[in-house]
């Protein structure tokens, strides 16, 4: 960590210490999180640390990675949480050391793993506080499980409420959009190894942008920036292309991405994160291309934080990732940061106070689902991606005092 | 006009209420209303009828109850035509003049007008008007260019069109009273038809129509009828907000509060500032903050005016829309309305004045388009004929007909 508790800066202006690299870690949360982990480990990329966290033994041996934890043997003795998240979130309170060791000294974590199931909906939300208290900037991909595994989905929305307020951006990744983006004869593994391939790439891109020698490169603190306020919807969409036409391909598929077409993702960004990998030979001229591409996808004037990396083994394919967050009607605005005094607090051996947002998230307004009332049962009344039926203030995200 | 007298039916099937006229024409010069029928609307949800039994009823009860007051069987009515499916778009062709001397012939108008009026529809739809835009001789405007000289001729039409089978539940609704309908004519037209002089739309000028389901509206410009459009979002919208956002169970007493307290634009500056549900000290008033209320009724008349706004496109500008913004229609009397479409169009905003010869008990802009379909079915025919030709006069019927082997050929 660049920061060490009771040094009492203001932590958006958190300096690195010269000379030390930035650290970015990827946490592979429960088997899904251990596949994806796997993925990225096969793509080596230097300087992005991979850990495997499980409640498993099996996933973990499994798992060809030096960083493994295992956690809840006590509990499950090394089989599992069995689908509950309940015990997996007793497993990983039960270690806070692992916990913590895990996350020690990481400036950017990324969480990556399945809400489905009782690891991941259990362990992921206590390691993002935990990263969160350590100082690191945590964004958590997460997938949701399909609307048919009924009793699944209603756990797993309780653990992505838990999950958003103690991360700075979550970007769930429903599986029912596989089924729509999986072609008819496609079989479930390969229709799963793509949501992989999604994170894998959301992780990557970020990565690059970081570390790669950019032509519009992209640090910490920007990064901050687009993910200033937590707890609002957030937004992800991948394009791709490559060859003579990469630049118009990878437009055309941006908007094609089915993360972007759910209606979750139809509203517009406040913060949008866009960043461009390409090959040597990517010129501003094709950055400016896309970024007005994005622009006008998604229109209203978003604060956009652009990022351009160039990276020789893309060779002549381009990829764009976009990263939004939406704030929803001003509530939760709460600054990202623990504040110096917390820190300060924590550093006199004061008991860590609950996390105030999440007492607050309780009451928040935004998180009932949109509804249409009267409408119901009508047609949706879509202009421009927004269902007018949904009361105004409500997409607008209007507070209301009652 | 063979006869002295002529009586006009004119129906609207609105989302709230079902409006059924009776007007007498005297010697084509002037127009008494002599029978009223009104009916609370069911069935029938943002302009469209789903429930074709109970609209069919209401119907014909305010049929009947005109017929009744007016002492006078109709045979046709004109219907006024509403509903989210209702789209249009715009296409301009020129030709260029065949005589040799340069001077526009007759053929060489009905050319023009075919051409800019073939258009290929997607299966299931029908036209529902022909608005033909003033003619340009290379580059002049004119209402007729007949015998003047020029070397290309343009027409522009704005076609709109709509959802055959939802239409034709519409006019069944009509039909099953056993009463044909002369012609369908979109409800901003009516509207606009009657809330404006020929002054203010070769001024140009933007009606706007509130509805309970719909918001109607029409763009004059060069004194022609220049863009239409319906949004499926009205005065229910409003009452359906408060309920939502009031976490009020029941839509009646939204709507009460709406009508009381709802505001175009936010004017309560005191947050404490809260009114009564009802009032009356009954068991289960309840308290509600006003600039809540204000909050919500604003952001979504806001929205209304931005999305027509955005639905208008490059068509609109301020500076061609000289007469400026008429609202009408039974949600227009929410104070505040025009301070927030002021804000929005940037032009001056006026309430809608019906012209003098309309009662006091029809004066409320609930009733524009009704009274409209009176002046509109008289006055300005939907498509009117290029000059030089005559009316086939058909009706709908034909109408449809021709459209549909319009598309065959």
């Amino acid at each position: 960590m660049s920061i060490t508790p009771d040094s009492g800066e203001l932590p958006l202006a958190r300096d690195l210490p010269a000379g030390r690299p930035l650290s970015l870690k990827v946490i592979g949360v429960g088997g899904a999180g251990a596949n994806i982990v796997r993925r990225l480990h096969a793509e080596n990329l230097p300087g992005l640390a991979l850990a495997v966290v499980d409640t498993d033994q099996a996933v973990l041996t499994a798992a060809d990675l030096p960083d493994r934890t295992l956690l809840g043997a006590a509990l499950t003795r090394g089989l599992g949480a069995g689908g509950d998240p309940a015990l997996g979130r007793e497993a990983a309170t039960a270690e806070p050391e692992k916990i913590s060791a895990l996350v020690k000294d990481c400036d950017l974590v990324f969480l990556v793993g399945g809400m489905g199931g009782g690891t991941g909906a259990g362990v992921t939300p206590v390691l993002a506080e935990a990263a969160t208290r350590a100082g690191a900037l945590v964004l958590a991909f997460v997938t949701l499980p399909f609307s048919f595994e009924r009793g699944r989905v209603a756990a797993a929305e309780e653990s992505l409420r838990t999950l958003r307020t103690g991360c700075d951006a979550v970007l769930p990744l429903p599986n029912d959009i596989l089924l729509q983006a999986a072609a008819e004869h496609e079989n479930a593994r390969h229709a799963f190894a793509r949501a992989d391939e999604w994170i894998g790439r959301a992780v990557k891109s970020v990565w690059a942008m970081l570390s790669r020698p950019g032509l519009i490169p992209l640090d910490l603190a920007k990064l901050q920036q687009a993910f200033a306020t937590r707890g609002g919807r957030t937004l992800f969409g991948l394009g791709q292309g490559a060859g003579s036409t990469a630049v118009a391909d990878a437009v055309a598929s941006l908007r094609l991405c089915p993360l972007l077409q759910s209606p979750e993702f139809a509203r517009k960004a406040d913060r949008l994160l866009v960043s461009i990998l390409g090959g040597p030979g990517l010129t501003l001229q094709d950055v400016r291309t896309l970024m007005d591409a994005v622009a006008e996808q998604f229109g209203r004037d978003p604060l956009v934080i652009p990022g351009a990396a160039m990276d020789d083994a893309m060779g002549d394919r381009v990829e764009i990732v976009v990263l939004g967050t939406c704030e929803l009607g001003g509530r939760r605005q709460t600054p990202r940061r623990a504040s110096a005094r917390d820190r300060a607090a924590a550093a006199a051996g004061a008991p860590e106070p609950a996390p105030a947002e999440a007492a607050q998230n309780e009451f928040a307004f935004g998180t009932e689902t949109e509804s249409r009332g009267y409408f119901d049962k009508t047609d949706r009344n879509l202009f421009e991606g927004q269902d007018l039926d949904i009361p105004t203030y409500q997409r607008k995200g209007i507070k209301l005092v009652l | 006009m063979i006869s002295r007298n002529r009586y006009v039916g004119a129906v609207e099937i609105g989302t709230s209420k079902v409006v059924a006229l009776i007007g007498q024409y005297s010697r084509g010069r002037s127009l008494s209303l002599i029978g009223l029928g009104e009916c609370p609307s069911r069935g029938v949800i943002k302009g469209a009828v789903v429930d074709y039994k109970a609209a069919s009823e209401c119907v014909h009860h305010a049929l009947e109850q005109a017929e009744r007051g007016a002492g006078v069987r109709l045979d046709e009515v004109y219907l006024a035509q509403s509903g989210g499916h209702l789209e249009g778009f715009q296409n301009e062709e020129g030709v260029n003049v065949s005589a040799a001397d340069s001077m526009v012939s007759a053929p060489d108008i009905e050319t023009v007008c075919h051409l800019a009026k073939t258009r290929h529809l997607p299966d299931g739809r029908m036209v529902v008007h022909h608005l033909r835009r003033p003619f340009r001789l290379d580059g002049r405007l004119l209402p007729d260019p007949e015998h003047h000289s020029g070397r290309r001729l343009e027409v522009g039409y704005w076609t709109v069109h709509g959802q055959e089978n939802l239409i034709a539940d519409h006019i069944h609704v009509i039909r099953g009273y056993n009463v044909r309908v002369t012609e369908l004519i979109l409800s901003s037209l009516a509207s606009g038809a009657l809330l404006t002089t020929p002054d203010d739309r070769r001024a140009g000028a933007l009606v706007l129509d509130l509805g309970a389901g719909t918001t109607d509206y029409v763009l004059y410009r060069e004194g022609c009828a220049f863009l239409t459009g319906v949004l499926p979002v009205g005065g229910l919208h409003l009452t359906n907000d408060l309920s939502l956002g009031l976490r009020l169970n029941n839509q009646d007493q939204a709507e009460k509060l709406k009508l009381r307290h709802g505001r175009g634009v936010v004017a309560t500056k005191d947050r404490a500032e809260k009114v009564w549900l009802n009032g009356d000290l009954s068991v289960g008033d309840r308290q509600f903050p006003r600039q809540t209320i204000e909050q919500i009724t604003a952001a979504r008349t806001r929205e209304i005016f931005e999305v027509v706004r955005q639905k208008l496109g490059a068509g609109f500008d301020p500076e061609r829309t000289a007469a400026g913004v008429i609202l009408t229609g039974g949600a227009s009397k929410l104070p505040g309305l025009d301070e927030a479409a002021a804000q929005v169009f940037g032009l001056p905003v006026r309430l809608g004045e019906p012209p003098d010869w309309v009662g006091d008990d029809l004066r409320a802009p609930g009733f524009s388009t009704a009274l409209g379909l009176l002046c509109y079915g008289f006055a300005a025919p939907s498509d009117p004929p290029p000059p030089g030709r005559r009316r086939s006069g058909t009706g709908l019927l034909g109408k449809m007909f021709s459209s549909l082997f319009g598309f065959l050929l």
